[in-house]
């Protein structure tokens, strides 16, 4: 029996797919998802007044504070991925977005923010501490977790075949292959993932760029430089877990090829589309090992 | 983790249902028992007076496209309502779940039709692609369920659900009491 319900969360659609269950067992199974999925949206939001996020860019530079453990297995991956990226893959360019009205100013901070990943110490007992103002943001990282601690709760509660699609991050686990399309502007063709067990995440920059400064501003910064990614370009990863790919399609944005040996690290592939200049495939197949 | 990337002549995708894959989830008396398990629902629909709804376009922010409240009252206490929100590309059908107090509970999406969904129609279709496995094709008939790309904002269905929210206050609420 095929099971699929769909809730707003995280600023998208999270929808979720489970099969192999029965209708009750399946839905109850959703529902747990959900919970999950829940539980994220409340503590890493940007907006919220009441938010670890919001907690951390009001309170961070003035004492360690105690966040949820999936928070903080939040900041370690995206710590990761910065260290591993020299800074490309940076959550603290909330500033920036919000000055490029991509995102509202944060709730009750005064302080302006001055400083990098480098200034976020993940403390003991889930505490964390910053050295410098900050406004982070965990737009660019949350879904993927999001959806990974969903697929987790599917296949404990013994879904044979799960889908989980949040707002087009996707994770499918179990026992069949799933076709996904990828939603770019690649005339004349249709682009499309044959995935087992696996996560994808796609970002494109053409639909939230804007003009300001007399610059092109986009939603994807890369953190090292603080500079708009290519804004035009399409970035499509595959990897194992959805956390990482979400978070990997940042640095492909920015990098581009240069890329390939963080997404080797990671036993990540990513098609990457450029208008005028077609499709990229990395890392390149001579050198994917 | 295996995964492989085609590229297809659109030709070779038919889009079922016109311009969208549609998925319908729950149906009105699913997401009921979903949502409020073992309780019983009595209609209590409504339509809103000119006044009631110039003051919860004026509360909510957002624009009430249809006077007809559908409502029921639920028996373990608290509200479950049906309405739609125009979406980017159709009407998207929710559930939205109240309790007692009028908070909520939970918000389900009955019918989601996303677009560029389809299936493989194209008969022994060698797929243009590059990766490994050269020999690979993909199967006729297959369904394209899953679109990553630009992410879809919620917000028709946030707009939504405050509107309904303050409808609760201006047309239901009293009710209750």
């Amino acid at each position: 029996m095929i099971v699929e319900r769909t809730q707003p969360w995280l600023g998208t659609y999270v929808s979720i797919r489970v099969e192999g269950l029965d209708a009750v067992e399946a839905n109850s199974a959703i529902t747990a998802a959900f919970e999950h999925t829940a539980i994220v949206h409340r503590l890493m939001s940007f907006h919220e007044a009441d938010s670890d996020v919001t907690r951390l860019n009001r309170e961070g530079t003035l004492r360690a504070v105690t966040v949820h453990p999936s928070t903080f297995a939040v900041l370690q991956w995206a710590q990761r991925f910065a260290s591993l990226s020299h800074g490309c893959f940076d959550i603290s360019v909330g500033a920036e977005l919000v000055e490029w009205g991509l995102l509202p100013s944060p709730c009750g901070s005064v302080t302006s923010p001055s400083g990098s990943w480098r200034d976020i110490e993940l403390l003991p007992k889930g505490q964390v501490l910053f050295h410098r103002p900050l406004w982070i943001d965990l737009g660019g990282i949350a879904k993927g977790y999001a959806v990974d601690k969903a697929i987790e709760c599917l296949l404990e509660r013994g879904a044979e075949h799960c889908v989980v699609n949040a707002g087009g991050d996707i994770r499918v686990q179990g026992n069949r292959t799933e076709l996904i399309r990828l939603q770019v502007e690649s005339p004349g063709t249709a682009a499309v993932v044959e995935l087992t067990n696996g996560s994808v995440a796609s970002s494109c920059g053409w639909q939230r760029k804007r003009c300001i400064g007399g610059k092109l501003r986009g939603p994807h910064l890369d953190g090292a430089d603080r500079t708009t990614s290519w804004t035009d370009r399409f970035v499509c990863v595959v990897a194992d877990h959805c956390v990482v790919a979400d978070a990997l399609t940042k640095v492909v944005m920015a990098q581009g090829a240069q890329s390939a040996n963080l997404l080797r690290q990671f036993g990540a592939t990513a098609h990457v589309f450029d208008p005028g200049g077609g499709w990229m495939h990395l890392p390149a197949r001579e050198d994917a090992g | 983790m295996k995964s492989t990337f085609f590229l297809l002549p659109l030709a070779a995708i038919a889009i079922q249902g016109g311009a969208a894959y549609a998925a319908t989830y729950l149906s009105v008396e699913q997401a009921q028992a979903l949502m409020f398990p073992g309780a019983s629902f009595q209609p209590d629909f409504k339509t809103l007076s000119e006044a009631q709804v110039k003051a919860i376009q004026h509360a909510s922010g957002v624009d009430v496209r249809n006077r007809e409240v559908k409502a029921w009252r639920v028996s373990t206490g608290g509200w479950f309502l049906v309405d739609e929100v125009v979406g980017k590309h159709e009407y998207i059908p929710f559930a939205l779940a109240l309790d007692d107090k009028g908070r909520v509970r939970s918000v389900e999406i009955l019918e989601y039709r996303e677009a560029y969904g389809g299936q493989i129609r194209e008969p022994a279709w060698r797929a243009q692609f590059q990766g490994k496995d050269s020999g690979t094709r993909l199967q006729l008939g297959r369904n394209i369920r899953n679109i990553s790309g630009a992410t879809l904002s919620c917000k028709h269905i946030t707009d939504g659900v405050q509107r309904l929210l303050v409808t609760y206050e201006i047309a239901l609420k009293q009710n209750d009491r």
